[in-house]
């Protein structure tokens, strides 16, 4: 199918629902309470950039989260990429830390704080904590699966062109991971942003998250609707942006020769 | 038809030699790799029997054709000739030492391209030499000159994904003769072409090395590429492979294709190797059923 075709039907479909909801509100299908129609969610999220929620600006909602999201993401990378490559390359390292790994990452990470309250307070630390204990064992376990996937034919054409160990790590073995590597940094980044709003819903007082769930406590469901649709649509620019990034710096990702 | 014990295809003054099998053999394993053995101490450890008893020996500057049944282990003796595998038995000898491992004196084009896509086409075909750490302005003008020799003169910043698969193969090819390896293995180098592209492949490799002299070993189940590419032809047995007769292909070079076909003897001697080719891969398969 065409790209073109593909995004009209997406659009058209995008506009049906929107359409669909509106006049649910409209008619009363619904109680406007349980589900505010799209006419009043746009006028409460106009209204939220405007005068805030209870006296916060919504953009400082939105940055706050963001920020927590970029900065525990970047530093999950930052460790987690070296130490995944160094266990695909060494088997007893690998050894060493896997049993760990592999227990913590499949745990809903949700489960950890009430632990991580009581460690660091539901200031930053807390937060901070979630989404890089999320994001960094996922990103671990994809960057030493990476490694091991560098196929032996591509091992042994450079060792027949004369590359050492340390060259053909540097030239060939990081080269040869980094699509994979973007794609377990796009994964990571959805389970870190889902565990950041579990943060923010549970024990926080600022954010996009804690907006939402405070909302709901005082019933006003058009404001949910508007940080549920503002969560989405970051997630997703996210994505896009991380795929932007790859298109760019792995262009060879998928292709073979 | 009998096959001779002390059979050492090559040349006969033995100093001459560049390359020497003497007497070698090669089990595999059938267990799994070391990492996931533990626990399987109880399981048969027979193997597969790849080659038995192979010596061959191969001159300095000679063109050789490994032809055989798929499965007869040709592309066994050329990974050890590399250094990629060690024998089970005998010695793999090259320019008077056992082989110990791979190195850029013997070059290897795959039967894939096995091109880096991450690195452009000039990239590629430089990259021994940036690996030796020597300096662009002595191998660029010598990747330019191999590029056009394959034919590949303004595609020096494509990526190897941007072309086809014969023009992926003749980077490959560049990429491991510019340094100049004393040795050449080729694996079935152009198994995956179709037949067009391969015959020119055969007439590039064959053209390249009448200027450079490089000894090659040239692996192929096709009797027609070995006849038009080598100086001799070695043809092995179905598995386990040993090395069944050695043959001259007394023809002038430049070789042309079509007069190579009308030569009487070539005809007689492609008939010849058909036959004992044909029987070979007849009992490999009486030997499966």
């Amino acid at each position: 199918m065409k790209f073109k075709h593909r995004s009209a039907i997406s659009i058209a479909s995008v506009v049906t629902v929107i359409v669909v909801w509106q006049l649910a509100g409209q008619f009363k299908w619904v109680d406007p309470l349980l589900l505010p129609p799209p006419s009043e969610v746009v006028r409460t999220a106009v209204d939220l950039m405007v005068h805030g929620y209870q006296q916060v600006p919504l953009w400082q909602n939105i940055l706050i989260s963001i920020a927590r999201a970029v900065f525990a993401f970047a530093a999950s990378i930052l460790i987690g990429v070296p130490l995944g490559l160094l266990m695909g390359m060494s088997p007893p390292f690998s050894a060493m830390l896997d049993p760990f790994v592999q227990f913590l990452r499949p745990l809903p990470k949700i489960a950890l704080i009430p632990l991580t309250v009581v460690w660091f307070g539901i200031g930053e630390g807390s937060k901070f904590f979630l989404i890089f204990i999320s994001s960094f064992l996922s990103i671990v376990v994809g960057a030493a699966a990476a490694v091991q996937g560098v196929s032996s034919a591509r091992l042994r054409a450079a060792q027949v062109l004369g590359a050492s160990r340390t060259q053909i790590f540097r030239h060939v073995v990081l080269p040869n991971t980094l699509p994979e590597l973007f794609t377990s940094v796009r994964l990571s980044l959805g389970i870190g942003w889902t565990s950041l709003i579990a943060a923010e819903l549970v024990a926080s007082n600022s954010g996009l998250g804690w907006m939402v769930m405070n909302a709901g406590d005082y019933l006003r469901t058009d404001v949910v609707i508007v940080g549920i649709v503002l969560l989405g649509l970051i997630g997703y620019l996210l994505d896009v942006l991380l795929v932007l990034a790859q298109r760019r710096f792995v262009p060879w990702s998928g292709k073979d020769a | 038809m009998m096959v001779t014990e002390s059979l050492e295809a090559g040349p006969d003054r033995l100093s001459d030699a560049l390359i020497r099998l003497v007497s070698v053999g090669k089990v595999f394993d059938d267990a799994p790799s070391s990492a996931d053995q533990r626990g399987r101490k109880g399981r048969s450890t027979a193997g597969t029997n790849a080659l038995t008893d192979v010596s061959l020996s191969i001159a300095k500057g000679e063109f050789v054709a490994l032809l055989g049944p798929s499965g007869c282990g040709k592309s066994t003796i050329l990974n050890m000739i590399a250094g990629f595998e060690k024998p089970t038995q005998g010695s793999v000898i090259v320019g008077g030492k056992d082989v110990i491992g791979p190195g850029p004196e013997r070059g290897v084009v795959f039967q894939k391209p096995t091109l880096f896509p991450w690195l452009s086409v000039i990239d590629n075909v430089t990259f021994g030499a940036r690996m030796a750490g020597i300096a662009p302005s002595v191998y660029l003008p010598r990747a330019e000159d191999y590029l056009r020799r394959v034919g590949l003169k303004g595609f020096e910043r494509h990526a190897p994904w941007q072309l086809s698969g014969g023009m992926q193969q003749r980077v490959a090819l560049a990429r491991a003769w510019i340094l100049n390896p004393s040795i050449l293995l080729m694996d079935e180098p152009f198994g995956a072409l179709d037949a067009q592209t391969r015959m020119m492949m055969q007439e590039l490799v064959s053209g390249v090395w009448t200027l450079t002299g490089t000894t090659i070993v040239f692996v192929t189940h096709d009797v027609d590429e070995a006849l038009y590419v080598a100086d001799r032809i070695l043809v092995m047995s179905a598995r386990p492979g040993r090395i069944l007769e050695n043959l001259t292909v007394d023809a002038e070079r430049p070789r042309d294709i079509e007069a190579l076909a009308a030569d009487p003897r070539i005809g007689a001697l492609r008939r010849h190797i058909l036959h004992r080719v044909r029987q070979e891969v007849r009992l490999s398969i009486e030997a499966f059923s």
